[in-house]
């Protein structure tokens, strides 16, 4: 039964707080899906910590090359900030994909991650882009890969009723560098997507010289197409190869059946499509 | 009538425009009454189960409860909840299945028990500690299933198993011969899905229970009138003792409470008589879509007999609508489907056969359209399969066989006026017909492509059902007017038409006219707001009742004047002489002057009213990308024949709403149920109805072809604007990719399963 | 169950009530304070019927944290115009038949307004966008946007002035 809510100021504060309610106080930031898990009775807490106040939380910023944001930052700034379009976009048009406005003004970025949904849009693009989650704790800071954050669907590795994932970070995109987030939806807004796909290439004269193909909902987490990028690294593409990679991203891939947003069958086709489309983009960015 | 109207016709700022801008609006979830108490409904988690015991004293000795309802406790007298009870003309008798609560739930989200509480929050509490123990019974989900011999049987039915009411059978000519004389028979089956009228405000009302046993119920029901009587019927009470009104604004109806908010007014009056206190019921989203009427399901079979040139010889349509769990509107939807769907064309020998049938599932009831959607997409995707094989324009083959007024059709009214071949021609020019067949290259991934359908409708409900309207016009003592019309006003305008049609009668300004709306005990009986039938029947009785305050104003004025009353005109409030202008009296002095003599002119306008057909021609301009098979429409045009727009914004309102709900039906509006009969769309994030990404263009076209029997020539428009989107739209995705699609929504996956299986 | 002191500007007015920890700020707006412009669809976030103006920003104040409002400054529909004054958005509401059943408008008006606070040359994309959250069953959003649109052009004519 929830008996109290209170407001962080600082980072120090909230992990006090946290402390002395020994695993009875949780996390909220934006509450777009803490609010209603709580009234849906999927989490109960005694004391909701709210750090959207927290000032050091609230910031994207540049540090020798890599792009930090802040617990508190939203959709709705990552979606508009000169910084992220230009050095992220493909986390711009994720971020301004989640569903509306309202719920972009509101929901974090952090959150979106740390809520562990296989295809949470913010989450998908960050992986591609190889972001690092900061979780501060009483004991210290740790840097954890957004990889290994999954602990299972809606499970995270940060335990919000005792730690803080306190930002995320990952290198800014360099020239030759491009992106792409794509996204198949029942409608323009307000809709979860059947599916996403993250691309982030890197090209070194005309060769791949890297490339991270994220994928979902196919997994219980957002999935890195593995063979794919592997099958694309070092070559000179064109479309044919990216046609190949796109066959063996799926190949890769175990979507499920859902009643509400398509059959694994449909999925796994349009997953090809997807990544087809996602390559072509980040490569016409790149160049 | 003289023709050049000063109010009639005009953009006049709606009356109820500012205070819902403003937000002082009054919606029935915004009432608080002192003492209110608030009330919860626990519902069946099973489609079909018998409550074998059920135990309520924990939640009774949970502080703050003041009441449960159960069926053990509210009156055991059958109702429906739909309207229906108070249409239904002898020999045909409504069908009454269900109760305020039943020992048996035959869907889920069926009403097992109700508390009230002094919140929200204790009611729900209370809610969780209702022990229920049920005996699970065996279910059916598909209407065609539902008929068969091994099937559950939902409701005792005299028709047929588990069919709800009477099977509708419409015969016109000899439909064997019409077949024998075709060079060609085309016969296809379509099947169409739930949709969810999904008005804004959700279920609601607040009942309240006087002293001395008098009942208010405030409420979203869109016919305050036919609500009463069940509330009365339901507990007991004289009509005059039950007050039901709209407080005075509903966020949207749709159809979804014709009759009833679902369960919302006799849950509250059980309740509020129980505790002695006011409750307030307010479905949640979820309940909304739960546990409140649908649109139909079902399917529909066209079989049409064509001469090579193109001429329609026959046409039977079958109808097999799936009820849910409670009648509802279905002894009468399936009539609508049949009947609008065999007259928007001439065809000398027609049949119709259809009926509804039980599942458990939700009740499907009315929604807009009111199972005119169904069948239209039915008729004209075949019409535009016909005209592929015969090799003709899909316009042309429309042309030749379309209702004319004259003809005879299966309607037992004529039709005397049609604008739809001005609307075919308007909308074609419009979405440029001549491009169709011409946009796209074979290598494109996205095609593109256009398409038509065209639709008729009613105006109001009669005669399929009763349908009578009554209005009073009081003449103040200053010369203005009031207005008592028992219909409400659910975004459709109507007290706005209404006052514009009793002003433009009178012959004053508009700003001139009150208007008493919505409330059972300040108004005379009025079926309500349903039926595309407000503007059309409303809106003649507060014509006729406008005529006789204007007369009796004329007839004591020309006392007055020393003239006679025939020569009397009205203009801008002043009555003068149309041979000696110099005669003339403001209608302020004759109101006082009468008063001053004892006497007020009270018109009343009692009519019956009679029909007339609305025609529209729907043209779609979608992009399909094939590779996934998502379906855009970045066009639509509606040409309406609306007999005449009293206030065309309102009218083009209506057209836009329509059309975007169509867009949804058409592409992605569907509630599914998963085999334990629970719904899986059950809320706005997962039923995909349009958001203003989702929308195109929409140029609402409109045509007037005034029809004799409606005031100032107005037709029903309410229910036009998504008559024939559906078909229009999936005639559209034929242009572009060349594949004929039998089911809607025309979802992503359903059309590239359709692409892939073609390659 | 702990109540809090909640402090906020509300319409410019400063309020100061004890709410519950797991209130939202539509619990607060309608039921504490009685401003019942502000309407509820869903409560889930899901169709901006209750959309309101904090800090700038359209929110749903039906899954905002009621303590989230903490000194904030909040806007909803009764805060926007007064019937000799109206904000140039109710007014284009109203006479571009903006309105039907009118449940949704306080929320439009409210995404609206947030909108054109920032930006008085919105294109039509941006209108959508602004509004995707905002569900309108009645209208098919057309009237709604050309009402936007002509709210901008009234707002940057006054300011021209
Ligand atoms: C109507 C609607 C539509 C949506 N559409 C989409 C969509 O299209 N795509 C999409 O990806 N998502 C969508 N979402 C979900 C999206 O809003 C969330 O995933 C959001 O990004 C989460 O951020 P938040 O700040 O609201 O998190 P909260 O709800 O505050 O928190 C989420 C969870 O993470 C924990 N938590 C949050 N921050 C921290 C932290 N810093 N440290 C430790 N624990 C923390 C909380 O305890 C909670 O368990 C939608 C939600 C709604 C209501
Ligand atoms: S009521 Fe808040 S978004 Fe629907
Ligand atoms: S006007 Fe009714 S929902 Fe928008």
């Amino acid at each position: 039964m929830l008996k109290d809510y209170i407001l962080a100021t600082s980072i120090e504060e909230a992990l006090v707080c946290l402390k002395t309610y020994a695993g009875q106080a949780r996390i909220i930031a934006g509450g777009t899906d803490a609010m209603l898990d709580l009234s849906a009775k999927k989490i109960t807490t005694s004391c909701l910590l709210d750090i959207t106040k927290v000032k050091e939380l609230k910031k994207i910023e540049s540090m020798d090359g890599q792009i930090v944001i802040g617990a508190a930052v939203t959709h709705s700034e990552v979606k508009n900030s000169d910084l992220i379009r230009t050095k992220a976009p493909l986390l711009a048009e994720a971020s301004g994909s989640v569903g509306s406005l309202q719920i972009r003004n509101t929901a974090t970025v952090v959150g979106n991650v740390v809520n562990a949904q296989p295809a949470a849009d913010a989450a998908v693009a960050l992986m591609a882009l190889g972001a690092v989650v900061e979780i501060t704790e009483d004991a210290g800071t740790s840097y954890v890969p957004i990889e290994e954050m999954y602990l299972g669907v809606g499970k995270s590795k940060v335990d919000s009723t005792k730690q803080m994932a306190t930002s995320i970070r990952f290198p800014a995109l360099l020239p030759g560098q491009g992106s792409a987030f794509v996204r198949l939806a029942q409608r323009g807004a307000l809709a979860l997507p059947m599916l996403n796909v993250a691309v982030v290439l890197s090209l070194c004269e005309d060769k791949v010289e890297w490339v991270r193909i994220v994928m979902a909902p196919v997994a219980p987490k957002p999935l890195r197409a593995l063979e794919a990028e592997k099958y694309l690294q070092g070559a000179v593409i064109n479309d044919e190869l990216i046609a190949k990679a796109a066959k063996i991203a799926v190949s890769e891939a175990t979507p499920r059946d859902s009643a509400l947003r398509g059959s694994a069958e449909y999925r796994k086709e349009m997953l090809e499509v997807l990544v087809r489309r996602a390559l072509q983009q980040a490569l016409t960015t790149a160049r | 009538m003289k023709k050049d109207y000063t109010v009639v016709g005009k953009n006049i700022r709606k009356l109820d425009a500012i205070e819902k801008a403003m937000g002082a609006a009054t919606f029935t979830t915004d009432i608080k009454l002192p003492g209110m108490l608030y009330g919860k409904v626990l519902r069946s988690p099973y489609p079909h189960a018998r409550i074998v015991k059920i135990d309520t004293s924990k939640a009774e000795a949970l502080p703050g409860v003041k009441a449960v309802a159960t069926y053990l406790n509210t009156p055991r007298v059958k109702f429906n909840t739909s309207a229906t009870s108070t249409f239904t003309i002898p020999p045909l008798q409504p069908v009454e299945d269900q109760y305020v609560f039943d020992s048996v739930v035959r869907y889920v989200g069926d009403e097992v028990a109700a508390v009230a509480a002094t919140s929200k929050k204790v009611a729900e509490e209370a809610l969780e500690l209702i022990e229920v123990e049920y005996e699970l019974l065996p279910t059916v989900f598909d209407p065609l299933a539902a008929m068969k011999e091994e099937a559950p049987s939902l409701h005792h039915c005299e028709a047929g198993k588990n069919v709800p009411g009477e099977k509708i059978h419409i015969e016109m000519g000899d439909i064997e011969l019409g077949f024998a004389e075709a060079d060609y028979v085309f016969e296809h089956t379509f099947k169409l899905p739930v949709q969810k009228q999904a008005q804004m405000e959700t279920q609601a009302a607040v009942a309240q229970v006087s002293v001395d046993g008098k009942v208010t119920v405030w409420s979203t029901t869109q016919t305050p009138h036919p609500s009463r009587r069940i509330l009365a019927t339901i507990f007991g009470l004289p009509y005059s003792k039950v007050r039901v009104l709209n407080p005075p604004y509903i966020g949207g109806g749709f159809g979804v409470r014709i009759g009833l908010s679902a369960k919302a007014e006799p849950i509250a009056l059980a309740l509020a008589m129980l505790a002695k206190q006011p409750v307030k019921v307010v479905y949640d989203r979820k309940e909304d879509f739960i546990a409140s009427d649908t649109r139909h399901s079902g399917y529909v079979t066209v079989k049409t007999g064509v001469k090579k040139d193109g001429t329609f010889t026959a046409r039977k349509i079958m109808g097999i609508l799936n009820s849910g769990a409670y009648c509802s509107w279905s002894a009468e939807t399936p009539g609508v489907l049949g009947a609008m769907g065999l007259s928007i064309y001439y065809c000398p020998n027609q049949m119709y056969d259809g009926h509804s049938v039980y599942t458990n599932t939700t009740p499907a009831g009315a929604m807009r359209g009111f199972g005119n959607p169904q069948g239209m997409f039915a008729v004209d995707s075949q019409v535009d399969i016909i005209a592929e094989e015969l090799g003709m324009d899909p316009m042309e083959i429309r042309r030749k066989n379309i209702m004319r007024p004259g003809l005879p059709w299966v309607l037992p009214y004529p039709c005397q006026s049609s604008g739809l071949e001005e609307c075919m021609d308007l909308g074609a020019k419009a979405i440029v017909w001549d491009q169709r067949g011409k946009q796209n290259q074979d290598s494109d991934t996205i095609r593109r492509g256009i398409g038509m359908a065209i639709g008729t409708h009613v105006s109001n409900a009669w005669p399929f059902c009763g349908d009578y309207s009554n209005a009073y016009v009081t003449v103040q003592q200053d010369g203005s007017i009031q207005v008592a019309s028992g219909v409400p006003d659910m975004g459709t305008g109507t007290i706005t038409t209404l006052s514009q049609m009793a002003a433009e009668v009178m012959g004053i300004a508009f700003g001139q006219v009150g208007i008493t709306f919505a409330d059972t005990e300040s108004t005379p009986f009025e079926i309500g707001s349903h039926a595309s039938r407000t503007c059309y029947a409303s809106g003649t009785a507060v014509v006729a009742a406008a005529q006789d305050a204007r007369k009796q104003v004329f007839e004591y004025a020309a006392n007055m004047l020393e003239v006679t009353p025939g020569e009397l005109d009205i203009e801008n409030g002043i009555i003068y002489s149309t041979l000696t202008q110099e005669k003339n009296i403001s209608l302020g002095q004759v109101a006082m002057e009468a008063h001053l003599r004892g006497q007020q002119f009270i018109g009343v306008g009692r009519i019956i009213p009679q029909n007339a057909p609305p025609y529209l021609a729907h043209f779609a301009e979608v992009e399909v990308d094939t590779e996934t098979g998502k379906v855009r429409v970045t066009k639509m045009v509606a040409a309406h024949d609306v007999g005449k727009a009293i206030h065309p914004l309102i009218v083009e309102g209506q057209l836009e709403g329509g059309l975007a709900m169509g867009i949804g039906y058409a592409l992605s509006e569907e509630i599914k149920y998963d085999d334990r009969g629970r719904q899986l769309n059950n809320g706005f994030h997962k039923y995909m109805l349009p958001t203003a990404m989702d929308i195109p263009e929409l140029e609402a076209i409109i045509v007037e072809a005034e029809d004799p029997t409606g005031p100032f020539g107005a037709k029903g428009v309410g229910e036009t604007g998504l008559v024939a989107t559906a078909a229009a739209i999936a005639n559209a995705v034929y242009d572009a990719i060349g594949i004929r699609f039998f089911e809607i929504p025309l979802t992503e996956e359903r059309v590239y399963r359709a692409l892939k299986e073609r390659k | 169950m702990q109540k809090k002191i909640l402090k906020f500007k509300l319409n410019g007015e400063l309020m100061e009530l004890l709410v519950s920890p797991s209130d939202t700020l539509v619990d607060v707006v309608r039921d504490k304070l009685g401003l019942t412009g502000t309407k509820k669809g869903c409560g889930k976030g899901e169709c901006g019927a209750c959309t309101v103006i904090m800090n700038g920003q359209s929110v749903n104040s039906c899954i905002v944290p009621a303590m989230q409002a903490m000194d904030a400054e909040v806007e909803t529909i009764e805060g926007i115009g007064t019937s000799d004054k109206m904000h140039p958005l109710q007014e284009t509401f109203i006479d571009y038949g903006a309105i039907q059943c009118g449940f949704c408008t306080p929320g439009m008006i409210m995404s609206a307004k947030a909108l054109l606070d920032g930006n008085l040359s919105p294109s039509r994309l941006q209108i959508k966008e602004t509004i995707a959250g905002n569900i309108c069953r009645c209208t098919g959003y057309v009237k709604i946007e050309q009402a936007v649109l002509a709210a901008a052009d009234k707002l940057k004519a006054s300011k021209d002035k």
